[in-house]
């Protein structure tokens, strides 16, 4: 070490051990604060972007959805393309589905929510709808007159209880009239409710694409195919993959189907995230920049002292700057110890959002960006207050 | 040896103008014990402060060892006072978080001694100021005069040609103030460094080798002969 860093980690210690113990604790305590402040709430937005992704894979998407070529409705000689698919490397499972619009009524009470016709043993391969079904069945291959609804669809008796239009609180084992889109309306028994936390499937209906297909008169079609992979993260490379295959049809990626979506969630949680890191690093800096500045004035005198019996400028600037570096090193630790704490906890016991439970994911980057950001506003603020009362001249300090 | 010629320290703005320094040329043989004496207001303190390097005149040249001091930049002033001067201050002016040994090594840590060699030479020091045993106590446990003795130990830890005592005995009783002035005097025949002094008090006249009377910011006579000793305290 070099001397001059030397003398001033010798002060700087002797002041920290000896000077006041009740006055460190509670600025280490606030930094503390900061630390924790600083990544907790990113570390939530990061948790309920993984539930999203998870559920917009889980529920709405796969990973890949094949859509019909331009100036085409359906996916043409579906079944073909499905098998092809299906044996492309990387591939674990494909679902065909139709989505329609729909009038369902039951007793008086009408909705038009969105209807997916599905293959239920390619779409439990792909999806998993059929895990959160809390009332009923899922649907059966061989299904014609049942269909299964999301719980936001069912709704409740008590109308002030829903959150969309609804069926008024329909249960399972009652009949609901559908009417599509061509103007042919069937009964259809309600098979199973979902609730899977996932708006997008709790709002809607299911019944299977070959009832879909004898009403509309149609067959070997669909509005896409959901591919499900064999790692999630790579589907770039699984849709070249997939046109070197020979798939000409559109292809997405689950995060481009879902972008606006989780861009606007995340865009807002973002905005409320800046907000509150820069209060935190605000906070920081008065905190830091008070006590150090309150400690030069208590020692204006000493600090002239020091500088008339050769100690020079830099020492004393440099020992407060180790002083704010100790205490952003505690703080930081002790932030650190508190931030487990509360993640861990948090993991425990999720915080339950609409979407569903979020636990708290904590990144190495955000960590890293928070001892950056404490490590900087530690100097800033343990150099500035030095600077201005050490650059007072020395008689005017010692005079006081 | 200190030379200075036609030292002016003149503070104020505009009209309103104090002539603290008024033109005074002094010069300071090597191993004297000067006492600089003279009433609140004469110019003693200022004097000092610029022979001590802590501030500079408003115009007059200023030489020590042979250095013209008046060239140096304020690292250069900064490391001729670590080096060359010892300052003991009227109140001790010791680190409160510091033991009296701490005290005393921090400026030759500054110097680059090893932990090894500071304690040495600290410990030989306290021995002469009388504190060894009291080396791991703090200020704050120590009498005035303890105090006192820490500073002129910590003013000789790096063995200056020069020390500047600015009225050292000013917060002492007379017993501790006579133990210091004897412990000043004795470290200045014994160890040969050039000591100035700051007083107002009579009785401690008859401790310099030679006593600079100031008034009004000049130097009204520089020879303690000529003014015979005055009556100590009761």
């Amino acid at each position: 070490m070099l001397d001059e860093e030397k003398v001033a980690f010798f002060l700087a210690s002797r002041l920290i051990a000896r000077g006041n113990k009740g006055t460190l604790a509670l600025t280490i305590m606030i930094i503390a604060m900061v630390f924790v402040n600083l990544i907790f709430l990113p570390s939530i937005i990061s948790g309920v972007v993984v539930l999203f992704n998870q559920q917009t894979i889980d529920y709405s998407y796969g990973n890949l959805v094949i859509e019909p070529r331009s100036n085409q409705i359906y996916i043409e000689n579906v079944d073909q393309l499905q098998q092809k698919i299906t044996r492309i490397p990387g591939v674990v499972a494909s679902s065909p589905r139709y989505t329609a619009g729909a009038t369902i009524v039951h007793k008086g009470k009408s909705t038009t929510p969105l209807l997916y016709a599905i293959n239920p043993e390619d779409e439990k391969q792909v999806l998993k709808i059929y895990t959160k079904i809390i009332s009923g069945d899922y649907l059966s291959p061989g299904d014609t007159d049942q269909i299964v609804i999301g719980y936001q669809l069912a709704g409740n008796k008590d109308e002030k209880a829903d959150r969309i239009p609804s069926l008024g609180g329909v249960d399972v084992g009652q009949t609901v009239d559908v009417t599509f889109s061509n103007g042919v309306t069937r009964q259809y028994r309600i098979k199973g409710i979902i609730n899977s936390n996932s708006f997008s499937v709790d709002s809607n209906a299911y019944i299977t694409k070959k009832e879909l297909e004898s009403v509309l008169g149609i067959s070997n079609r669909a509005r896409q195919i959901l591919v499900r992979t064999q790692t999630t993260g790579n589907e770039e490379a699984m849709r070249t993959t997939l046109m070197t295959y020979g798939v000409q049809e559109k292809i997405w990626t689950w995060q481009e189907k879902s972008a606006d979506f989780l861009a606007s969630i995340v865009g807002s949680f973002d905005i409320i995230n800046l907000i509150g890191n820069i209060v935190s690093l605000i906070i920081a800096v008065v905190v830091i920049f008070i006590v150090i500045f309150i400690n030069t004035v208590y020692r204006r005198k000493q600090i002239g002292i020091l500088k008339a019996i050769g100690i020079d400028r830099s020492i004393i600037i440099k020992s407060y700057i180790f002083q704010a570096l100790f205490i952003f090193f505690c703080g930081t630790l002790a932030g650190g110890v508190l931030l487990l704490l509360v993640l861990q906890y948090l993991t425990a016991s999720p915080l339950v959002f609409p979407g569903g439970p979020v636990a708290p994911v904590l990144d190495t980057f955000l960590v890293l960006r928070a001892i950056a950001s404490l490590l900087a506003v530690s100097l800033i603020a343990g150099y500035v207050p030095s600077w201005l009362t050490t650059n007072e001249d020395i008689l005017s300090a010692i005079r006081g | 040896m200190i030379k200075g010629r036609d030292l002016f320290k003149i503070y104020g703005k505009g009209t309103v103008e104090v002539r603290a320094l008024d033109g005074v040329s002094v010069q300071i043989d090597r191993g004297e014990f000067i006492g600089v004496m003279g009433a609140s207001g004469s110019g003693k303190s200022t004097l000092l402060h610029l022979l001590g390097l802590l501030d500079r005149p408003t115009s007059g040249s200023l030489s020590i060892d042979g250095v013209d001091v008046g060239r140096l930049d304020e690292r250069g002033r900064t490391l001729f006072r670590l080096q060359r001067l010892g300052y003991v201050f009227q109140d001790y002016a010791l680190v409160p978080e510091l033991t009296a040994e701490e005290n005393v090594y921090l400026p030759s840590m500054v110097r680059g001694m090893t932990s090894r060699e500071c304690s040495r030479v600290c410990g030989e020091i306290l021995t002469l100021v009388g504190l060894r045993d009291r080396r791991h106590h703090f200020p704050g446990e120590m009498s005035g005069g303890e105090q006192q003795r820490v500073a002129i130990a910590r003013a000789l830890v790096n063995k200056p040609s020069i020390i500047l005592a600015d009225e050292p005995c000013a917060n002492l009783d007379t017993q501790n103030s006579r133990n210091i002035l004897e412990l000043i005097k004795r470290l200045n025949k014994e160890l040969g460094q050039t000591i100035v002094m700051v007083s107002h008090e009579g009785w401690h006249k008859k401790y310099f080798d030679r006593i600079i009377y100031m008034s009004d910011g000049k130097i009204l006579t520089d020879d303690h002969q000529e003014n015979g000793p005055l009556p100590e305290p009761a």
